[in-house]
């Protein structure tokens, strides 16, 4: 009588299961998302973000974290060219470096989205930026107001805390900011390298030259979890909120706090939520492999450009300059309120 | 044929090689870069070399025991973690507050030490019981535990350190940061334990020869274990002084310590092959580091050239030692 009971069972399970087959089967496919690195708040969350807005438009998504390795990234996107999936999206822990990678996986009929990390040295099928060099040159404008400010016109001293030298993102910001202020011959920039991105670093350096050159009026950071460690230095020193004017980039929460502390000016933001919806929104055109027309497209309420550059369809997102007055707006990734509204594919 | 008193002075010098070239090299900084000679200079390279001298404290006493101990860099960044998570308030902190509020302190320090000799019993477990490679051992160690701090953190951050333990990281004793003293009250505590103590000896001498100390009756096993989880142990603290200064932990904090330590240690005069060291030696290589580190700071020389130096002072330790040992055998 068990036995029976048993196969009955079994039957059923295996009905259901058969009946399940077509819900798996609505997936349009595996997309794979190569994340350079899980050790900061805005690639932790481009992994939130980019899963829940491809799943939104119908695919699956795994996603394979590089560890800041460039030779990790270059033999993940090897294995994954093997698994033939609908799409990859990149982002690159080396801009240059995994160009064969990307046309190797063309080559196999696999479409690859650039995400936040732009290559221009071959063309992909899609790219989401908001623009490390625009990032830059945003800092610069808002260090340029906040040292008017300050002192009716654009000069003093700032001392530029970088990413890891050998990091392309950092040296890209690095050069937007500088050729933007290099307009202004009264405003000496000292620039040094926070090595491996590590925060402590980062407070060594802000240590170092609070004591050498006690006159900086600003310290732009290349990433918002330095700014941390920053203020713990200044605090250190005995520096109160507002005594040097402090900016960052990237959003990250930790970015944010300090804002509302009164510690940072301002945070330059890069749109992450909006960068990854454009991957999704864009998905199905590129993976069905049909055209991607320029013009302007609004990306969760921002507006977009795409353009068609050689290196492929290009759509640049502005970064924001997130200051006091605004930095509760939900917009902002660093509020880490990843917007609940299901991705529409474009048509 | 070299006289007594000249064999003592010779003998002096090599034994203190380190100190002399710190020296030097300050006295070189202090006259060719501009704004190195000063009292906050200084101060700033006693505060910053804390965490690294700390943590080659415990690395020190597992090279000088004859192995190998990678995962302090790790283990380091876990007890960060863990503390920045317990008694941060902001991003994953959850702001644990204890009644009355110095309890902080104390707690937060047995934590952070207990995660850290949890590591270290458990990496001396495999080194001496199923007698794996240490090198293998602690190289896995520094991959999961690194690992376990990205997944207990999300890869996020915690910040703003409860104050009743941020004070460390702020407040100075006769002009110099309290979290600089804490790191000289280290290395002058475990220079008596490895110099005047019963276990510094053995450790020294099981380093120097495993064997002949295990049959002269010396619990060789115990010892090597008790290394390990002293030297997990003392980078559970080294991370917790981490947290205090940076008043919080993100995922990637004390990423390339390791590699720091590992130069101090070399540099202070320890031999790689165990049995040889002392630990103010690696206390002067610590500060001779920061010292450089520094001086390219405030030179503002781009941050590769700081690799290729420190690269190159592992290097010229490597072979001042090689000199050292040389001149001693044609002394005796």
């Amino acid at each position: 009588m068990n036995r029976i009971r048993r196969l009955l069972i079994a039957s059923i399970a295996l009905t259901a299961l058969g009946v399940a087959a077509p819900a798996f089967a609505a997936s349009k496919g595996t997309i794979y998302y190569m994340v350079p690195t899980l050790l900061d708040e805005f690639q932790t969350e481009s992994v939130a973000a980019i899963e829940k807005f491809v799943k939104d438009v119908g695919y699956d998504v795994v996603t394979l974290n590089a560890d800041n390795k460039t030779d990790l990234q270059q033999s993940q996107m090897n294995d994954t060219i093997l698994l033939k999936p609908a799409a990859i999206i990149l982002a690159a822990v080396d801009f240059n470096a995994l160009k064969p990678g990307i046309e190797k996986a063309r080559a196999a009929g696999i479409p690859v989205m650039e995400f936040d990390r732009q290559i221009t040295a071959t063309p992909s099928d899609f790219t989401s930026v908001a623009g490390t060099i625009e990032i830059g040159q945003v800092a610069a404008g808002e260090i340029q107001r906040l040292l008017k400010e300050k002192k009716g016109e654009v000069k003093g001293k700032i001392l530029q805390v970088l990413g890891d030298p050998a990091d392309p993102y950092s040296l890209d910001i690095q050069k937007g900011f500088e050729d933007k202020m290099k307009a202004f011959p009264n405003v000496k920039i000292i620039s040094l390298p926070a090595m491996a991105w590590e925060a402590s670093n980062a407070g060594t350096i802000v240590s170092d030259q609070m004591v050498a050159n006690p006159d900086i009026d600003l310290i732009f950071l290349h990433a918002a979890h330095l700014s941390v460690a920053a203020v713990a230095a200044l605090e250190a020193k005995g520096k109160k909120p507002g005594d040097v004017m402090m900016i960052s980039s990237n959003g990250a929460p930790v970015g944010l706090d300090l804002i509302r502390k009164g510690w940072l000016n301002v945070e330059v933001e890069q749109p992450l939520y909006a960068q990854a919806a454009a991957i999704a929104m864009f998905a199905d055109k590129v993976v069905n492999k049909q055209e991607i027309k320029a013009g302007s497209y609004k990306v969760l309420g921002l507006d977009a450009t795409v353009t068609i550059e050689k290196w492929g369809p290009n759509i640049k997102i502005p970064g924001a300059a997130i200051v006091k007055s605004n930095v509760d707006e939900p917009r902002f990734w660093g509020n880490l309120k990843a917007p609940s509204d299901k991705i529409t594919p474009v048509e | 044929m070299i006289g007594n008193r000249n064999r003592a002075i010779l003998e002096f010098v090599l034994d203190n090689l380190v100190w002399f070239l710190l020296v030097f090299m300050l006295a070189l900084f202090s006259m060719t870069v501009p704004n190195f000679f000063q009292m906050g200079i200084f101060v700033n390279i006693l505060e910053s070399s804390t965490m690294v001298g700390v943590m080659a404290i415990g690395l020190a006493i597992v090279i000088i025991a004859g192995h190998m101990d990678l995962s302090v860099e790790s283990v380091a960044a876990l007890s960060a973690m863990v503390t920045g998570i317990l008694f941060c308030s902001h991003g994953i902190g959850i702001g644990w507050t204890l009644t009355p509020e110095w309890l902080a302190l104390p707690v937060s320090l047995a934590i952070a030490l207990a995660v850290g000799g949890i590591i270290g019993a458990l990496n001396g477990l495999l080194v001496v019981r199923l007698k794996m490679d240490a090198f293998i051992v602690t190289l896995a160690s520094y991959i999961w535990v690194r690992g376990l701090v990205v997944a207990i953190s999300g890869g996020r951050s915690a910040q703003d350190l409860t104050p009743s333990i941020r004070f460390i990281g702020i407040d100075t004793f006769m002009g110099i940061p309290i979290i600089a003293w804490i790191a000289i009250a280290g290395f002058a505590v475990f220079t008596f334990i490895m110099g005047k103590t019963p276990f510094g000896r053995h450790i020294t001498m099981i380093g120097g020869n495993q064997a002949a100390t295990f049959r002269a009756g010396i619990a060789v096993d115990k010892l090597i274990w008790i290394s390990f989880i002293l030297a997990g142990a003392i980078a559970g603290f080294a991370g917790w002084l981490l947290a205090i200064r940076t008043s919080g932990a993100s995922a990637g904090l004390g990423v390339g310590m390791l590699f720091q330590a590992f130069a101090a240690v070399v540099i202070g005069g320890v031999s790689l092959k165990g049995g040889v060291g002392k630990l103010p030696g690696v206390y002067a290589g610590v500060l001779l580091l920061h010292s450089i580190q520094t001086a390219i700071n405030l030179m503002g020389m781009p941050a590769h050239y700081t690799q290729m130096i420190l690269g190159s002072l592992v290097l010229a330790a490597v072979l001042l030692d090689t000199i050292k040992i040389t001149i001693r055998q044609k002394l005796t």
